[in-house]
């Protein structure tokens, strides 16, 4: 099985939010949940770099290693997906997350967090495939179509890669070879303790 | 913190294109998040977002990591040492010690030592208390104690009901803990019988215990600790019931840090108090329930209040007559 | 570790239907849908649309057990012209998919592009017509609000004369749609039509045409993936035109090209380039006379070029040595080392490609650096070629075909002109008689005088009588598709709109323009689709025409522009007909179009395009070939565009798009033209050379190229433009067939020597040329020289308002004058300025955000947008924010000179680093609050876009070039100061 991964090359990301409202028009986001958002570094100054961030799907992720109701699981495809029935809000996968990745809904009294919702990798959730409720509860399943996360495919400059590591890796390594730079795969480290090596 | 963060990227990532270019490519490549996060010495990486969710301009939190070995190794053990610790290091002592019996047997006379506001209060604390140490126990080790007793479904029920509860909770347990502060922190000021009592092991080891007033040393201790760490765990939680209105990322950690440690001690330590006070020493329980305590019991640990109260004209009142309130 | 869909899960209850409308901070879509469907919440009022046009709850997500279609669509933002692909379920659009087969977006979009779904689903369009009765907005039918439009309008021309009426259209619009709109302006008989070109690359054409024969993009954005340097100057591409980025960043990486961006601010383009080069605001000719001077100097331009195909280099030089380095720094800041590593680089690294948008446009001088930029690409031999060009970025979707089709107040469509000789061409076109064209004018002469343009029609509206060269002010203004804060000077076009008898507006939304002004009557709003719900053909940025097709019903009670045009056509026909006028409009303007219903068919519209357009060669581009272009856009190639080997023969070596100019009729099968101007390639392959556009000679100098000519080409020298006459002096005359002849015979007659290849109806000219290999526009030389243009060789002038009062004496703005009907004040203005700018030390400059599109009103109701920028800001330098004590994120006021006093704007401080010190940037999509007011309460309820703000044209301040009235909006001064 293949192990799905994202790369964002910040040498070609120019801050185009396209992977944002990608997002919000596949799964139907609500307002003020954003699954995936891109953040510049070094803004206005030379080496100004953009970088688009949405949960990385980890190896040994740390959200399922601290939830209190192991309400995550890791598929086949070693996509990292959560049950939302099962989930509480408690916000403990915000906290361990590296990338900031865990979004919750304001609900209900203070500032108490509805269930977590998170980038799916597009893989939808423990639900039955494609089903309405699926949708509903976690947005689309374009891995079981087939596809790839729309966010990846949509991206303006094909900065941001989406798929099967090895490939993606391989398309990235090709790429800083042919040009001669890149700063690195980024999030690659700390998600999958490894990095693109040139 | 952040002016600094943007001068190491801006010294890193100077013209990296440019400069990289001219070197044969294979160049290892320059500024990934390993170098970046090698200067930023534990700091997050932090950016510019345009949505108003500013938490969204922190790229990558490394700090995330050592959080979750906090939370899954220190915490773990931390509170199960002192949790299952206590509870070892109680049934050894009632093995050993045995209930302390009243000396001298039950007098049959009683003398009231809280009246009905002070119960109440000090119910609501403890019952609050309890559902917030249940809960808050659950959120740490349900997952391994009570989620393969009950499965997922049902342990979520219970994990949620847990979270609300322990959100409401809150709030009465604090006022609790500020009423107990107002009602009993005169009485709780230490003062030097507390070093005799202490020095004597307070006569639960060995025997003879030295004079103490309205509370013994002991007793002091365990309303400060309940007051003080009280507070902290209070004070802590209320950071995390309202995430990220007073502070960022790293506050809601260490908040965390600091709301679970004390929590887990402060349920030790209670744990310790609910034995003494009930199944450890005769004649204790009553003072929280009818708020009469036999007279012998009262002369055997808290003499110096039994003559204040006596010479204040407060007398012990015999049973038959005995008024269940301590209206007066 | 658990694995997906365990058993142990699959028989659970779900609570997926608990959070089904779960969201914070408001409503999802399905919520909304839902409530809708269920107890009509914010829809109760509409009770007489059909059920389809309010989405039934039931169309949730797609359902993957029933087919779905897939329909393709252009993007309706910028102009790079991505396609969209969309879902189609029972007639609602249920989901977006990447278009990998398109060669130019290649299955990309940005964040606009990304969420146009929600364009056509928005509950916050135009639900029905409404209009404005006391201040309060109140529904109307169709029917009823056509019939009093229709009224007003002729009562406006009964007592004021055709000229009256503003007809604003849209770049928004199909090809046909804007082709209709000046029809429609030419059959009402006024020249007062613009749209939204005129505010930002009407310089461009005026400056590129002039020359080297046309106006638009020489290359395309797949062709930058060639170019080996590349300059991005006055523009912001990564924002603008993020797809674009695509071949830049490919282009910079294949070739390890230069990747030069020139500009005020540090834009995220300039994020990407090898060389950043910050200039002042407003110094774009010095900082390229400034290279122009390296090159020079050592020797760098391309000689063989300049003497083949250059007329006028001499006259550059002279004005160019002017311009040593220290000149150049002392007026831009620009360093003299900076520019000669750019001129090296632009001059020998070859081929280059020059990028240019608004920052070059939006000036006073905005012809003139137009002017400038073609100079510097000339003088080094980068033109007409792979990797080389004028590779300008058009910003809407449609605005390259818009401004082809002549929604201009100066031509005609394809850029025909006003004079006598256009009028007779397109009337044989419309099959009507020339005076009867003449007779819908006040006269002749008015007939081919130019309009007034958008950029000043509140000047038409405000201004004396008398200083308004027609029969009366502006009285009534008719805006389809154009957002009411793109014009500079707002607070001046409060007073205009005010002043109207009458205001329509036509567009999916609301625009500024139903709440700018305190207009309390006589104000329409109708209600128009998408192109999502339309099919039409548009031209992209690089000339390539796109098919689009109708991906859902119109919602609500929105009409197509078609319907709309047609519809008050019918109108203001009952209304000639009550008043006992005898103008009439259906029967006429639609005598050769296809109607159905009330709706026009787009596709017989471009047949009437295809029979007209030989100017500019959009004679050749049938809806049926665009259509098979759609079909089989993955047999194209992504750098040449040309179809592939695999390719089935109707599109056999076609370029995408069939860029104009295509040339011939249909049938001819001419490929279109990828690059202009390209001698390496045959004219019927899509070369050509320059366009002999200016006459033969000129004081004895030939204006005919020297010894360059377009690959085959049967003559190798320089030719002028094809005419019968020059056809019987080839000795090429015999080759039209009989049916050309009858058909040149039977519009002109005998007398046939005149006919051109651009007024020839049948083609033949124009087949018998390229049959011999030569352009039918004849082989001339660029024009460094353009004597016809105020300054013929591009000079400094400095801005209206301008920091740098110093420079005013030296470089002072041009003198008074008129242009388009209007006085034009430039000086006068300028003096007072310098005695304003110490009040107002900041020079403000305006932009894009990728987020938002032009006014900004379907953008900022698009709720997947709205949230990525929720405020109105101003970006600020640190220096200048801390010596005004302001921090990022808090409130501060800005101001510019001829606001009124003690008014100011509220806005956000974004401090930054972006803006060098001294300058304040500002996007200009934001509208809805006026110096602190919120005008959220004046929209129709429920139409109000999400994210309103303070506009920066309330700020901008009066300059205007002096060949097409732009505006200017780069470059003008303010305060700010903490709020």
């Amino acid at each position: 099985m293949a192990r799905m991964k994202f790369l964002l090359d910040s040498d070609r990301c120019i801050e185009c939010n396209a992977c944002v409202t990608a997002c919000k028009n596949e799964n139907e986001v609500p307002w003020g949940i954003n699954r995936r958002r891109v953040v510049t570094l070094n803004d206005g100054k030379p080496g100004e770099r953009s970088v688009s961030m949405a949960c990385m799907h980890c190896t040994d992720a740390p959200c399922q290693a601290v939830c209190p109701v192991s309400c995550f699981y890791t598929t086949a495809d070693a996509v990292v997906l959560h049950d939302k029935d099962l989930c509480i809000g408690c916000g403990y996968c915000f906290y361990a997350c590296p990338f900031g990745a865990p979004q919750y809904p304001r609900i209900g009294n203070f500032g108490t967090r509805g269930k977590m919702d998170k980038c799916t990798f597009c893989a939808g959730g423990p639900q039955e495939d494609n089903s309405e409720a699926e949708f509903i509860q976690y947005g689309s399943n374009r891995l079981a179509q087939g596809k790839l996360p729309l966010c990846a495919e949509m991206c303006s400059t094909k900065a941001l890669l989406a798929g099967d590591g090895e490939v993606i890796a391989q398309i990235y390594r090709e790429r800083v070879v042919k040009r001669g730079y890149g700063s690195g795969a980024w999030g690659w480290r700390t998600a999958y303790r490894e990095t693109v090596t040139i | 913190m952040s002016i600094r963060i943007l001068l190491l990227f801006a010294a890193l990532l100077a013209g990296t294109p440019a400069f990289a270019q001219q070197q044969p490519s294979g160049t290892p490549p320059l500024a990934d998040e390993l170098a970046i996060q090698a200067l930023l010495q534990g700091n997050t990486v932090h950016g510019r977002v345009t949505i108003p969710d500013q938490r969204a301009a922190n790229l990558i939190q490394p700090q995330g990591r050592e959080w979750r070995e906090f939370h899954n190794v220190t915490l773990a053990w931390v509170g199960g040492i002192a949790v299952v610790g206590m509870l070892v290091l109680l049934t050894a002592f009632y093995l050993i010690r045995g209930r302390i019996p009243i000396q001298g047997g039950r007098s049959g006379r009683t003398i009231l030592r809280f009246d009905l506001f002070e119960r109440t209060n000090h119910w609501m604390v403890a019952s609050c208390f309890i559902v917030l140490a249940l809960s808050g126990l659950n959120l740490t080790f349900g997952r391994h104690v009570l989620l393969p007793l009950i499965g997922p479904s049902a342990f979520t029920t219970v994990t949620e009901i847990g979270k609300y509860a322990h959100n409401f909770l809150a709030f009465p347990f604090t006022l609790g803990l500020l009423f107990m502060l107002l009602l009993w922190a005169k009485d709780n000021i230490p003062n030097g019988n507390d070093i005799r009592w202490l020095k004597a092991g307070g006569g639960l080891v060995g025997h003879g215990e030295p004079p103490s007033g309205r509370f013994n040393a002991g007793q002091k201790g365990i309303f400060w600790i309940t007051v003080l760490g009280g507070a902290l765990v209070a004070a802590s939680g209320y950071m995390l019931i309202f995430p990220f209105f007073f502070t960022d990322i790293q506050g809601m950690q260490l908040s965390h840090m600091l709301h679970s440690i004390p929590a887990v001690l402060l349920i030790a330590v209670m744990l310790a108090h609910i034995y003494i006070g009930t199944i450890g020493m005769d004649g204790a329980v009553e003072a929280m329930t009818t708020g009469q305590v036999d007279l012998n019991w009262a002369k055997q640990h808290h003499n110096l209040w039994v003559e204040q109260e006596l010479a204040k004209g407060r007398g012990a009142t015999p049973p038959v007559r005995a008024k269940p309130t301590g209206g007066d | 570790m658990l694995i997906k869909r365990s058993e142990a899960r699959a028989g659970k209850q779900r609570l997926a239907a608990a959070y089904a409308g779960l969201s914070s901070g408001g409503l999802d879509r399905r919520a909304f849908l839902k409530q809708a469907g269920v107890t009509g919440v914010g829809l109760s009022a509409l009770g007489a649309i059909p059920l389809t046009t309010v989405r039934p709850a039931a169309a949730g997500p797609v359902n993957h057990a029933e087919p779905v279609t897939r329909i393709k669509n252009v993007c309706t933002h910028c102009s790079v012209g991505c396609t969209v692909t969309a879902e189609v379920q029972h007639g609602v659009w249920v989901g977006q998919e990447p278009s990998w087969d398109s060669p130019i977006n290649r299955g990309t979009h940005c964040a606009k592009g990304a969420s146009v779904r929600e364009l056509v689903h928005g509950d916050r369009r135009l639900k029905y017509p409404m209009k404005l009765v006391g201040g309060q907005w109140q529904r109307m039918s169709w029917d009823q609000a056509m019939e009093e439009i229709g009224d007003k309008l002729m009562a406006v021309r009964q007592a004021s004369g055709p000229d009256s009426v503003f007809l604003l259209g849209s770049a928004k619009y199909t090809n046909e749609a804007s082709y209709l709109f000046r029809k429609f302006a030419a059959f009402w008989g006024t020249n007062n039509v613009d749209h939204q070109a005129r505010i930002c690359h009407s310089t461009t054409v005026a400056g590129v045409a002039n020359t080297w024969g046309y106006g638009a993009m020489t290359n395309s954005y797949n062709d930058i993936r060639n170019a080996k340097t590349m300059i991005i100057m006055g523009g912001n591409p990564a924002e603008a035109h993020p797809v674009s980025l695509q071949h830049v960043l490919s282009g910079k990486e294949i070739n390890r090209a230069n990747m030069i961006v020139i500009d005020p601010r540090f834009t995220r383009t300039a994020a990407h380039a090898t060389e950043y080069v910050r200039l002042r605001p407003g110094t774009d000719i010095p900082v390229i006379w400034g290279i122009l001077w390296h090159i020079f100097q050592n020797g760098w331009e391309d000689k063989e070029f300049i003497r083949q195909r250059v007329y006028g280099m001499d006259e550059v030089r002279a004005e160019v040595a002017k311009w040593p380095p220290a000149e150049v720094e002392r007026v831009s800041g620009v360093p003299g080392a900076q520019l000669r590593k750019v001129a090296e680089l632009f001059a020998t690294q070859k081929p280059s490609t020059l990028i240019w948008c608004m920052g070059a446009t939006q000036k006073t001088v905005g012809t003139a650096n137009v002017r400038a930029y073609s100079i510097l690409l000339l003088a080094t031999g980068n033109v007409g070629a792979a990797g080389t060009g004028a590779n300008i970025f058009r910003g809407h979707t449609n605005v390259q075909g818009a401004t082809d089709l002549g929604l201009d107040v100066t031509s005609l469509p394809l850029y025909y002109g006003l004079a006598d000789g256009a009028w007779k061409h397109w009337a044989r076109v419309w099959d009507v008689s020339y005076e009867s064209m003449v007779a819908r004018f006040d006269s002749k002469a008015m007939m081919e005088t130019p309009g007034i343009p958008t950029t000043r029609y509140f000047d038409a509206v405000t201004l004396p009588k008398d200083q308004v060269e027609q029969r009366d002010n502006f009285k009534a203004m008719f805006v389809m598709g154009h957002g009411g804060n793109t014009v500079t000077r707002m607070p001046d076009a409060v007073k205009g709109l005010e002043k109207l008898d009458l205001l329509v507006v036509c567009d999916p939304h609301p625009t500024t323009f139903s709440v700018l002004s305190g207009r309390k009557d006589n104000t329409y709003l109708l209600p128009i689709c998408t192109n999502f719900e339309t099919d039409g053909s548009r031209t992209a940025s690089n000339r390539s025409l796109q098919w689009g097709y109708k991906i859902v019903d119109p919602i609500f009670e929105s009409k197509t522009d078609y319907e709309a045009m047609y519809r008050l056509c019918g109108a203001l026909d009952r209304a000639a007909e009550k008043r006992n006028m005898p103008i009439r409009f259906q029967a006429e303007m639609f005598r050769n179009i296809e109607v159905k219903g009330q709706e026009p068919s787009p596709e017989s519209i471009l047949r009437e395009i295809n029979r007209g357009g030989w100017s500019t060669g959009y004679c050749g581009q049938s809806p049926e070939r665009l259509k098979l272009h759609m079909q089989h856009q993955d047999k194209f190639d992504l750098v040449t565009l040309r179809a592939k080997a695999d390719a089935p023969a109707e599109i056999a070596n076609d370029f995408y798009g069939l860029p104009w100019p295509c040339w011939g009729t249909p049938e001819f099968r001419h490929p279109g033209t990828h690059i202009l101007y390209n001698t390496n390639l045959a004219v019927k392959d899509g070369g050509g050379t320059f366009r002999a556009r200016f006459g033969v000679e000129r004081n004895g100098v030939s204006l005919l190229a020297d010894g360059s000519y377009s690959k085959d080409s049967a003559l190798t020298d320089g030719y002028p433009e094809f005419t019968i006459a020059v056809l019987k002096r080839l000795g090429w005359f015999e080759e039209l067939t009989a049916d050309e002849l009858a058909n040149i015979r039977r519009y002109f007659g005998e007398n046939i020597d005149s006919v051109s290849w651009s007024t020839d109806l049948s083609g033949g000219i124009q087949r018998v040329a390229i049959a011999h290999g030569c352009i039918p526009f004849g082989n001339g030389k660029a024009r460094a020289n353009a004597w016809n243009l105020p300054d013929p060789i591009p000079v400094h002038r400095e801005p209206i308002y301008t920091p740098r009062t110093d420079l005013i004496a030296q470089y002072p703005t041009l003198p008074d004058r008129r242009g388009f009907r209007l006085p034009h004040l430039g000086q006068s203005v300028q003096n007072r300025a310098k005695e304003l700018a110490p009040n107002f030390p900041i020079i403000l400059t305006s932009g894009r955000l990728v987020e938002y599109e032009g006014g900004g009103e379907e953008t900022r109701s698009n709720r997947w947008l709205a949230e990525l920028q929720q405020e109105m800001f101003v970006e600020i330098n640190p220096a200048d924010a801390a010596s005004r004590n302001i921090s990022d994120g808090q409130w501060v006021l800005v101001a510019g000179p001829e606001m009124p006093r003690d008014k100011w704007t509220k806005v956000k401080a974004l401090v930054t680093e972006r803006v060098g010190p001294g300058v304040a940037f500002m996007p200009f999509h934001f509208a809805g609050w006026f110096m602190q007011e919120d005008q959220r309460s004046k929209y129709p309820q429920g139409t109000d876009p999400i994210v309103l703000g303070e506009s920066v044209n309330t700020v901008t301040t009066y300059g205007y070039d002096p060949v097409t009235f732009m505006q200017e909006t780069k470059v003008t001064l303010c305060q700010i100061r903490a709020a």
